[in-house]
């Protein structure tokens, strides 16, 4: 496995272990005492880190590696994965990284004689796992834009 | 700096949950409006990727700044702590749910 493929493998992963860290959090903040008020807090910071991780790795691989990807997809039978699917996602991927930074912040308060500091938990916590699985749906879509491109040539080239 | 005060019964947020919540709010805004302009004005693009390589890196840069520059503006000011806790929480989901959908749209439309 090369380099770039090891990339693209690794941005949607830790945007899974952010939407299992997303739900562990929303979980938590539902049951929110003096006893979970620390893992409450660590299940942010693992939200947080996860979607950066995510940021970082699938943003070095869109900057470098995307552009032939691009090509194949607009070349194939479903462009759209492209002109709506990708351009959706490049910008929309910075809601979850707003929110997940912003869940690090909130999770720092005391739940248990807040409820609105517990209820703004809940709500970015599900915005999170949320958009992240939309997020995680769009990149599936854009990885099949390429397979059936690749696919529908190769078809084309055997007959 | 994240601990609660309360205003009558209301529990709300502390000052940096509350700046955040709304600087998180005008950055999911700011972000959109980013995209549709920089979709529309094709020399906006190209100065955005002259400053780091490639226009993405830019936007996120500057949402980056967007969100961190205005939280401290607003914890320093007392903006948001101003006001209701619940607001804001409904802000922040109002915020996400518009800007995603407008990205959305956008892109589906144009």
């Amino acid at each position: 496995m090369n380099g770039p493929t090891l990339l693209l493998f690794m941005h949607p992963t830790f945007g899974v272990l952010a939407i299992m860290a997303s739900v562990w959090v929303f979980v938590e903040a539902l049951n929110a005492n003096a006893a979970n008020a620390a893992r409450i807090r660590i299940g942010g910071m693992v939200v947080a880190v996860c979607i950066s991780a995510a940021y970082v790795l699938g943003g070095y691989w869109y900057t470098h590696f995307y552009g032939p990807e691009k090509d194949i997809i607009l070349k194939g039978p479903i462009p759209w994965a492209h002109n709506l699917i990708m351009e959706t996602k490049e910008h929309a991927f910075f809601i979850p990284l707003i929110l997940a930074l912003y869940l690090a912040i909130i999770t720092r308060e005391k739940l248990t004689n807040n409820p609105t500091a517990r209820a703004m938990v809940l709500s970015v916590a599900a915005l999170v796992f949320l958009s992240g699985f939309a997020i995680e749906g769009a990149g599936a879509i854009i990885n099949f834009g390429v397979k059936a491109a690749l696919l529908t040539n190769s078809v084309k080239g055997a007959g | 700096m994240t601990s609660s005060t309360s205003i009558g019964n209301a529990p709300k947020l502390g000052p940096a949950s509350a700046a955040f919540a709304l600087s998180a709010s005008a950055t999911f805004i700011f972000n959109t409006l980013l995209a549709w302009v920089k979709d529309s004005v094709p020399a906006l693009n190209t100065f955005m990727a002259s400053l780091t390589g490639h226009h993405w890196t830019t936007h996120s840069i500057f949402d980056l700044i967007v969100f961190v520059g205005l939280g401290f503006i607003f914890m320093k000011t007392g903006t948001a702590q101003r006001m209701d806790g619940m607001t804001l929480v409904r802000v922040v989901i109002g915020s996400a749910i518009i800007s995603g959908l407008g990205l959305l749209g956008w892109f589906f439309f144009t």
